[in-house]
């Protein structure tokens, strides 16, 4: 029997669901293989049946939480996709200004009618059986993933940094030109996208080690002149990190 | 003893020959703005010989990528009947690698050895076979910072199949005012290259002379930057297998691996199966590997042989700088200095070896 796949969105741009969609010739050879029974971006939901449940968006609104569980119980394997449902993603930029600011920032005086929370990714709430993680979602990891996963085989993300494929790009090093990227210390996968096109590395994919996140601490204060405030808003920015200091 | 000589203007156009039968490679000047000077140098492929610079300082990344790619397929393998076959992928394009400094060839030299040892790795042997090496040497050191003469890797005698060395800019009858390469080969690919084209002339009486200065003159321009021997490096990292210097320094490290990843000798890869989706068929590809990744050495059961970056780190200067040597006899660590700029921690192998001989 096929599996049955499942694919959700919380709070998100549902950029990663889009993703999906983007696979294009290689979608048909997945839907050959498995069967869709739930997916907002691309049909009506059919069965709450799900062998493999695929979750894109953060948990930012008490509505999210109560879908998030029902998810969780019906499906059998529980994958985060994206930043926002494995880090938080850039909805947890609104954590650190408090409610009271945000809410009525964006919707006014009619806050008290859209009950919202601290974003969280939905390993806070629920048990997460894989993360693959990138803002957006990175497809060809997605592709690897739902292999493994038919073949029985053993999914990993990559425990390298960023810097690995940079490298491999022969890239030169956006360091040299003086620009603090946050390669050495972000989980690799996205085949180094954004030094690839001449921009930092902003950790969408979160921090690929504890280790490398205190050697940037130790570095950025002595080896380099920036001002740690910055780099922790890099940090901020996909949640990668919500600590208001580095190890 | 020069072989033959050329102007620039008339290498560019053997080079430019050379690609009607060659996939040329040779190092292209990027504009970088942001950076002193505002210019990076890389090997590329190029069309035409115009294109290339051959008065580059250095190339950010080595020419290794040529002969052992960053990632490559071995062989395609399908299931038919019930039975799998393989086949296998084989470069053999030709190739000229224009521009290849002395640190370079001695790099290259080890792959050699390395891709050859027991059992002869048929990929590498593939691309070597077919790639004409034309290597330029350096008047003076190509950036700060390289310790290429400390390693005796500065110059080199083999390994190439042409050498050109950049004599004095002649004057008047000798060179109108263009560099000028004596040239000298290395196989007889090189010589057949040298002495049957015309562009290449017999070396005139004073640019015997420039060559005979040219070693003294070059001796002169590079300083040294190890305040030790290479010959002394093995016993000393003996002695500096305990020392504190490991932790003290790895602190610091990322464990990003671009050390490894940027070193013309650094020659580890790993290997994956990739399955398309039928599971019926697929690639057995490998790729660039380093000693300073975290799981290097994690083998069956998640054992992990050096889970530390301070051990990483005393792995990789022992390989550099006495296990290479003392299994091959060729040097481990060539002194281009491309981990050392690569670093975004700022350690620096040449002060990992100063900062030993000092505690020693
Ligand atoms: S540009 Fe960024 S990702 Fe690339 S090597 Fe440099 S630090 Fe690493
Ligand atoms: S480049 Fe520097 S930080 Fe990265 S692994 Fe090598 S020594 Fe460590
Ligand atoms: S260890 Fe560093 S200096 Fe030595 S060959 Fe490799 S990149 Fe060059
Ligand atoms: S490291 Fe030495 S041999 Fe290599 S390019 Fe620079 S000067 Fe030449």
């Amino acid at each position: 029997m096929k599996p049955k796949v499942a694919i959700f969105s919380l709070t998100s741009c549902e950029g990663c669901s889009l993703a999906i969609l983007e696979l294009e010739d290689r979608l048909l050879d997945i839907l050959g293989a498995v069967e869709i029974v739930n997916f907002r971006e691309g049909m009506t939901p059919r069965s709450w049946d799900i062998d493999l449940g695929f979750v894109d968006g953060a948990v930012s609104t008490p509505e999210d939480e109560k879908e998030l569980l029902t998810i969780r119980e019906h499906c059998k394997v529980l994958v985060a996709i994206g930043a926002c449902a494995c880090l938080g993603g850039i909805n947890t930029l609104k954590n650190p200004q408090g409610k009271d600011s945000y809410a009525p920032y964006v919707y006014g005086d009619q806050a008290k009618w859209f009950p919202t929370t601290d974003a969280k990714p939905i390993s806070a709430v629920v048990d997460v059986d894989y993360q693959l993680p990138g803002c957006p979602m990175v497809k060809e990891e997605f592709l690897r993933f739902v292999q493994c996963i038919l073949a029985g085989r053993t999914f990993r993300l990559p425990e390298t940094a960023v810097c690995v494929e940079c490298k491999k790009n022969g890239n030169l090093c956006l360091y040299e030109k003086g620009v603090v990227c946050l390669g050495p210390i972000t989980r690799a996968g996205c085949e180094a996208i954004c030094p690839t096109y001449g921009s930092k590395c902003e950790a969408c994919r979160g921090i690929v080690s504890e280790d490398a996140l205190k050697a940037a601490n130790i570095n950025l204060q002595e080896q380099y002149d920036v001002s740690l405030e910055d780099v922790l808003a890099d940090l901020r920015l996909f949640g990668a990190h919500q600590d208001t200091t580095l190890p | 003893m020069l072989d033959r000589v050329v102007t620039q203007s008339g290498l560019l156009e053997l080079i430019e020959e050379l690609g009607h039968t060659h996939q040329l490679i040779g190092p292209v000047a990027r504009p970088v703005p942001e950076c002193d000077p505002p210019v990076r140098h890389f090997y590329q492929r190029v069309k035409h010989a115009g294109q290339l610079d051959l008065s580059f300082s250095y190339c950010t990344y080595s020419p290794k990528e040529f002969l052992f790619p960053p990632s490559e397929t071995l062989f395609n393998f399908e299931k038919v009947d019930g039975r799998f076959t393989a086949t296998p992928v084989l470069d053999e394009q030709r190739r000229a690698l224009v521009g290849v400094h002395p640190c370079d060839v001695h790099a290259i030299e080890l792959l050699d050895h390395v891709f050859a040892k027991d059992h002869a790795d048929e990929h590498y042997a593939a691309r070597r076979s077919h790639t004409f090496i034309i290597a330029i040497d350096c008047p003076t050191p190509c950036t700060s910072g390289v310790f290429c003469a400390d390693m005796k890797t500065n110059t080199a005698t083999q390994g190439y199949d042409v050498m050109l060395y950049p004599l004095a800019t002649g004057d008047g009858a000798n060179g109108n005012g263009q560099t000028r390469y004596g040239a000298v080969f290395g196989t007889e690919a090189g010589r057949e290259w040298l002495y049957y084209n015309r562009r290449f002339t017999s070396p005139s009486a004073e640019d015997e002379r420039s060559f005979k200065a040219y070693p003294q003159t070059k001796a002169a321009a590079f300083t040294r930057e190890l305040n030790t021997t290479v010959d002394k490096l093995p016993a000393l990292l003996d002695r500096s297998y305990d020392s504190l210097l490991w932790e003290a320094t790895a602190r610091r490290c990322y464990s990003c691996g671009s050390c490894n990843l940027v070193c013309p000798t650094c020659y580890c890869f790993d290997m994956h199966d990739h399955n398309e989706l039928s599971e019926t068929c697929g690639q057995r590809r490998r790729e660039w590997d380093g000693c300073q990744l975290p799981e290097f050495a994690v083998v069956a059961g998640d054992h992990n042989f050096r889970p530390k970056a301070a051990q990483r780190l005393r792995h990789r200067t022992y390989r550099k700088a006495k296990w290479v040597k003392e299994q091959s006899g060729l040097a481990g660590c060539v002194g281009c200095a491309r981990c050392d700029r690569a670093c975004t921690a700022k350690i620096s192998s040449v002060e990992v070896y100063n900062q030993l001989a000092e505690e020693a």
